[in-house]
C-alpha cells in the first residue's frame, strides 16, 4: 500500500498524464456523468466483444480526483465481463484511489464508477431493444 | 490594491501584483482554498498554506463548522496571529476562497482579503508555483464568539419570510426551478424537494464575476442586484445548496457593495429542501 504522499503523487500523475483519455468512435455505448455544481464531467465509452469489455476510454474535464479516478478505473475494468463490471463496488474503487484521500471528495471520486453503472444500464436497454427488434 | 473600482471596501481585494510583493511578508499569510482537493498539491503560491473547506473548516461528524477552540488551534498551526493579514485565493473564481473568508469573518478575524482573479489569474500571468509546504511558528490565537450577524439559521429564514424580507438564491436556474434535485448519480446528496424558498430572487453567483475570474465593477454589480430588488437598505439572506456559492455573493454584497445586513444561510437547500413543512415555491405549478 502506498503512503499518503505517494498516493497523492499517483493521483496527480494520472490526472496530468492520463493513459485512457481519448475518443472511442466505434463504442457500443457511451454515457455522460456530471456534477454541475463543481463542473466535473466524465464521458465513458465502452466497446464489447460479446459479454466481455473489449475496449474502454474516457473524455472529460474537472477536478483532479474526478479525472484521475476515471483513468484509474479503466485500468481496473479492462477485459472484465458485464457481470464483473456490475459487481465492481464503490468500496473497491475507494481503496484503489486511496480511501484516506478521496473520502474527502467522494462525489468526485465516484463519478467515474457511477457513469460506468449508467453506461451498463444503457447497454442493457440497448440489448433488450435489439432482441425485441430482432 | 485596486484603484477606481467603485467598491465600498476596495481594501479587501488585492491584485496578483500585491500578493507577489508580499510573499515573504511575515505579517501576511496567503491561503489557498479550492473546490479541487488536490490542486494545492499540484503547485501553489510560494509560502501559501492550504485551507480546505471540507477537511479543515468543517466538523468531521456534526453538520457544522469547526468550533471556536478548533479555529484557534487551526490559526495557531497555520502561523496566523490575530493581527495577521490573511489573503485568500482559489479555483473557480474564488468561490471557496470566499467561503473561507466568510468563516474567518464568523470567528472575528479582522484583516483578511481576497486575491482578485484567484488561482487562474496567477497561473495565467505565469507567476511562480511551488510544491513546497511552508511551516510557520505556531501562534497564540484568540478567536471571537461566532458573529451571527453574518450567518443565518433556518429559524432566521422563517422569520425573514414572515417579514417579507428579500432572499437571494444564487444557484443555477435549473436548481432554482426545481429541475435538479441533486447531482446526477448522487441522490444521497440532494434534497427531497426541488424549487426555492418563496420569494427568493435567482441571481447565480457567477454573474458577479468576469470571464477571467475577477469581480465585475461596482456599477455592474449594483445594477445586477438592484434590478432584482436586492438593495442596500434591506436585510438580505443569501443561500445556495450548502452555503459555499452564497458566501461568494455574501462577499460581493457586504464588502464590494457595502450592504450592511447580509447573512449567509449555510444550511441552504440541502436543509430547506428536506425540512418537513417548509414552504417551497416551484415555478411550474406556483405552489408554496
Amino acid at each position: 500500500m502506498l503512503d499518503r504522499e505517494a498516493q497523492i503523487e499517483y493521483l496527480l500523475d494520472r490526472y496530468q498524464s492520463p493513459e485512457h483519455k481519448r475518443p472511442l468512435p466505434d463504442a457500443d455505448v457511451s454515457a455522460e456523468g456530471g456534477n454541475p455544481g463543481c463542473g466535473d464531467i466524465v464521458h465513458l465509452h465502452l466497446k464489447f466483444d460479446g459479454d466481455q469489455l473489449a475496449d474502454v476510454a474516457f473524455e472529460g474535464e474537472g477536478c483532479t480526483i474526478s479525472q484521475a479516478s476515471a483513468d484509474i478505473l479503466i485500468d481496473e475494468i479492462q477485459g472484465l465481463s458485464i457481470e464483473q463490471l456490475e459487481n465492481f463496488t464503490h468500496e473497491e474503487l475507494m481503496e484503489i484511489l486511496g480511501k484516506e484521500i478521496v473520502q474527502n471528495r467522494t462525489k468526485c471520486a465516484m463519478l467515474s464508477l457511477d457513469t460506468l453503472k449508467q453506461a451498463l444500464r444503457k447497454h442493457h436497454e440497448q440489448q433488450i431493444r435489439q432482441s425485441l427488434d430482432g | 490594491m485596486r484603484q477606481n473600482s467603485g467598491y465600498v471596501r476596495p481594501d479587501v481585494l488585492v491584485s496578483t501584483d500585491w500578493v507577489a510583493d508580499h510573499l515573504d511578508d511575515p505579517n501576511v499569510r496567503v491561503a489557498e482554498s479550492d473546490e479541487d482537493y488536490l490542486l494545492y498539491e499540484q503547485g501553489h503560491i510560494p509560502n501559501a498554506v492550504k485551507v480546505d473547506w471540507f477537511t479543515i473548516l468543517q466538523d468531521p461528524v456534526r453538520r457544522d463548522f469547526i468550533s471556536k477552540d478548533e479555529f484557534e488551534e487551526l490559526m495557531s498551526q497555520l502561523g496566523i496571529d490575530n493581527d495577521t493579514t490573511v489573503v485568500f485565493y482559489g479555483d473557480k473564481s474564488n468561490w471557496f476562497a470566499c467561503y473561507s473568508f466568510w468563516l474567518f469573518e464568523l470567528y472575528g478575524h479582522e484583516n483578511k482579503k481576497i486575491m482578485d482573479g484567484g488561482r487562474a489569474k496567477w497561473i495565467e500571468e505565469e507567476r511562480p508555483l511551488t510544491k513546497e509546504v511552508p511551516e510557520f511558528p505556531s501562534t497564540n490565537y484568540t478567536a471571537q464568539e461566532p458573529d451571527l450577524n453574518v450567518r443565518a439559521f433556518r429559524d432566521d429564514v422563517f422569520r425573514h419570510l414572515e417579514q417579507g424580507l428579500p432572499l437571494v438564491d444564487v444557484r443555477s436556474p435549473q436548481e432554482y426551478n426545481g429541475e435538479l434535485l441533486h447531482m446526477p448519480g448522487y441522490p444521497q446528496e440532494g434534497a427531497m424537494r426541488g424549487g426555492h424558498i418563496p420569494g427568493a430572487a435567482n441571481i447565480p453567483w457567477s454573474q458577479a464575476t468576469n470571464e477571467d475570474g475577477t469581480f465585475k465593477p461596482a456599477e455592474e454589480l449594483q445594477q445586477l442586484y438592484e434590478d432584482h430588488g436586492i438593495t442596500p437598505e434591506k436585510d438580505i439572506i443569501a443561500y445556495c445548496r450548502i452555503g459555499e456559492r452564497s458566501s461568494h455573493t455574501w462577499f460581493v454584497l457586504k464588502y464590494l457593495l457595502g450592504y450592511e445586513n447580509v447573512k449567509n444561510y449555510d444550511g441552504s437547500w440541502t436543509e430547506w429542501g428536506n425540512l418537513v413543512g417548509a414552504p417551497i415555491e416551484k415555478p411550474e405549478d406556483g405552489t408554496s
